[in-house]
């Protein structure tokens, strides 16, 4: 099984009652569990399973519940591994990029393996020490596609990632000195690029899964604060930002939808860029209807304000991959063919 | 007919025929020359059949899916052999007439419009009624004549597109009392030679005077040209306008495409930035996925609703979002250019500050998903 476009057509073997009961418990479990509880029942519904026979469902369901519920798990990384086609046992997850970017964490030459990137929050979990082991993944050294190979946690130096949202339980991963981490297998297919594609897909439906809250804590707090005698949420200036705030999320489920629809990595990137782009938007006019109250951490805004920002960094954030988008179009002088009706 | 099959014919069809449809040399810099290269290519279309497929056989379609209507409009629009607004007009005005004309008349009528023998436009805003269509006071009172009861119309219709060159006319007239605002309205089939109408095209400032004013003064309209019956004029508007936000609205995102597609051609070297192209890229991806749903929503049957005032707020911001660019990459082009190309960056970056005030305003569109999609309880 790898990335999006070798998925299945339509959603695998999978009858429609099947997806309902595998997106029902999904979404059930990311809302009320997170952390190794969430990974835990991920487990048991066979979650990685789901994923190469209905990739969209299961990845759409999960990612945008967690968001939604502000939950967190080591699904990520294990989704990357079913991307990449690598056999992951229990215990074993896929390095994730640099904050900011996207390419492979490891880099190979002549002295060893360099390693630079983010552990999921599964990275480190309950069991003995050394039986988690990190996937790490790296461009050919001739620049030709790219290989795996795996490294014990304990090999690398890992730092839990405080900053703008603890609890999201990134960790820094880095190697110190060069490695020496065995045998490289070469990836075959998309590789890493179609891992990406779909790392960047998982994230920008958690990403639509907090804008659909903050807009929801937004919205009911219009209805329930009552100024000059009436809700707030009966102020057409107040009405107008939620709108926007409507039209951005729609905007960025769109762009999802176009982008499993269309199948290519890039249409991945301009999905992901624009969920970024859309939860800038949400944040803004979310936080201003929410005024003083949405300001103080009595109120959960805040915490969708810090996730929101923190997953747009991973594979590369809106900003970034919107440059790189357009300088590609420049450089062409054509726009790519995309999505056809 | 499969439109995947629809798809392949299609393009190897409007490239076999590419020298025909093209516009001539300046075809298109004046208003006449568009409305003439739309009759044509909609002529050569309706004649190989493409035009007639998406569209009932009863009124001359050879039936199948609104994709594949709505493949059509983009492929024209694509290639540049279409005004996206002018072509996109048959996509509103012909549903009205297939869903509400008395079956004869939609027989008759439907095919020329299709065909592009005929146009057709739609008298629905007044001076006195823009945004509050319910409140339009143009006048039809029921009078006998030689030929029995007529509808005998008095007032006045604005922003009516094509006017001046409509041979039909859509027109919702006031039928009930002021008090029964939006049920005392009806929609007549409406012939624009009848003895007692006036059109008076209005000079815009994009340089397209694709709008008038229509004065009726006594018009005489058969009970038989009723689309409905007397009162349900509003049901009809209201049922007009998912078509707008479906397939034309898919026609028009197609013109956005290509017409970033020409900038990033046609501008100098560094006059655009990484940035904003990338923007307007991933913004024009967003509108595509989100108007190829709800096209394909409605091929499956289902009623299109106030969701899809988010389809026309991302077209309306889309549009802008383009021709800013444009504005601001071919900025010496657009104020002193007087070339051909120049001309149609200038009228198109104007025209798009109507995007938000046209088919519904920004405005509206915000009070309409706050109170029908968000739920927001009254605004007063």
């Amino acid at each position: 099984m790898s990335a999006i476009d070798d998925a299945p057509l339509d959603e695998g073997g999978l009858d429609a009652t099947e997806l309902d009961i595998l997106t029902t418990a999904v979404r059930q479990a990311a809302s009320s569990r997170s952390g190794a509880d969430l990974d835990a029942a991920l487990d048991e519904i066979g979650w990685v399973d789901a994923v190469a026979v209905a990739p969209r469902a299961a990845v759409s369901a999960l990612f945008e519940a967690q968001g939604e519920a502000c939950t967190t798990s080591g699904a990520l990384g294990r989704l990357l591994g079913t991307a990449l086609g690598v056999p992951l046992a229990v215990g074993d997850t896929v390095l994730l990029p640099r904050f900011g970017g996207a390419s492979p964490p490891a880099r190979r030459s002549g002295g060893g393996t360099e390693v630079d990137g983010l552990g999921g929050p599964g990275l480190v979990g309950p069991g003995p020490a050394g039986a988690r082991r990190v996937l790490l993944v790296a461009t050919q050294p001739d620049g030709t596609g790219s290989a795996w190979a795996t490294a014990p946690v304990t090999a690398l130096r890992t730092q839990a990632v405080v900053g703008l949202d603890p609890d999201l339980g990134l960790l820094e991963v880095t190697s110190g000195q060069p490695l020496d981490v065995g045998d490289w297998s070469a990836i075959d297919g998309p590789g890493w690029d179609g891992a990406v594609a779909l790392g960047r897909l998982a994230v920008g439906h958690e990403l639509v899964g907090t804008m659909r809250t903050m807009l929801e804590l937004a919205r009911s707090h219009a209805l329930d604060r009552v100024q000059f005698d009436r809700p707030i949420a009966s102020f057409q200036a107040v009405r107008h930002r939620l709108a926007e705030a409507l039209v951005a999320v729609e905007g960025a489920a769109a762009a999802l939808d176009g982008a499993w629809e269309d199948r290519s990595p890039l249409a991945a990137a301009i999905a992901g860029a624009a969920c970024g782009h859309g939860a800038r938007t949400v944040r803004r006019h979310c936080q201003q209807v929410l005024a003083g109250i949405g300001f103080t951490t009595e109120h959960d805004l805040h915490r969708y304000v810090r996730r929101s920002i923190v997953l747009d960094g991973l594979f590369g954030n809106a900003r970034t991959v919107t440059a790189e988008l357009g300088a590609r179009v420049l450089q062409d002088r054509s726009l790519p063919h995309l999505l056809p009706l | 007919m499969e439109l995947d099959e629809f798809r392949t014919e299609l393009d190897r069809w409007l490239d076999a025929a590419a020298d025909e449809l093209a516009p001539g040399p300046g075809a298109t810099a004046s208003m006449d020359g568009e409305m003439a290269q739309l009759a044509k290519v909609k002529r050569l279309t309706f004649d190989a059949g493409w035009m007639r497929w998406g569209w009932p056989e009863r009124v001359g379609g050879l039936g199948g899916s609104p994709l594949l209507r709505g493949y059509l409009g983009e492929a024209v629009t694509a290639r540049g052999l279409v005004d996206p607004g002018l072509y996109s007009m048959t996509e509103v005005l012909a549903p009205t007439m297939i869903d509400y004309a008395p079956p004869e008349l939609a027989a008759d009528a439907v095919p020329r419009l299709l065909r592009g023998d005929e146009t057709w436009c739609q008298g629905f805003s007044e001076p006195g009624t823009g945004s509050n269509l319910a409140a339009l006071t143009c006048r039809a009172t029921l009078v006998p004549s030689a030929a029995g009861d007529v509808w005998r119309v008095d007032g006045q219709k604005v922003w009516t597109s094509l006017a001046q060159y409509a041979q039909r006319c859509v027109l919702l007239v006031r039928t009930g009392t002021v008090e029964d605002a939006h049920r005392g309205i009806t929609a007549l089939f409406v012939d624009m030679d009848s003895p007692g109408i006036t059109v008076r095209p209005i000079t815009t400032m994009h340089g397209r005077d694709e709008f008038s004013e229509v004065f009726f003064d006594g018009v005489e309209v058969p009970t038989d040209r009723q689309l409905g019956d007397v009162g349900q004029g509003w049901a009809v508007a209201m049922d007009l306008l998912p078509f707008e936000r479906s397939t034309a609205l898919w026609h028009r995102g197609a013109f956005l495409r290509r017409r970033l597609a020409d900038l990033v051609v046609d501008a100098p070297d560094g006059a655009l930035r990484p940035d904003e192209v990338g923007r307007a890229l991933v913004d024009l991806f967003a509108l595509r996925a989100r108007s190829r749903r709800t096209l394909h929503r409605l091929d499956e049957g289902e009623r299109l609703g106030p969701e899809t005032s988010i389809d026309k707020i991302l077209l309306a911001t889309c549009e802008q979002e383009v021709f800013d660019l444009a504005a601001d990459a071919l900025a010496e082009r657009v104020a002193l250019g007087d070339d051909d190309a120049s001309e149609h960056w200038r009228s198109e970056y104007l025209y798009s500050r109507a995007a938000t005030i046209y088919g519904g305003s920004a405005e509206i569109q915000r009070n309409i998903v706050a109170r029908r999609l968000l739920d927001l309880g009254a605004d007063r």
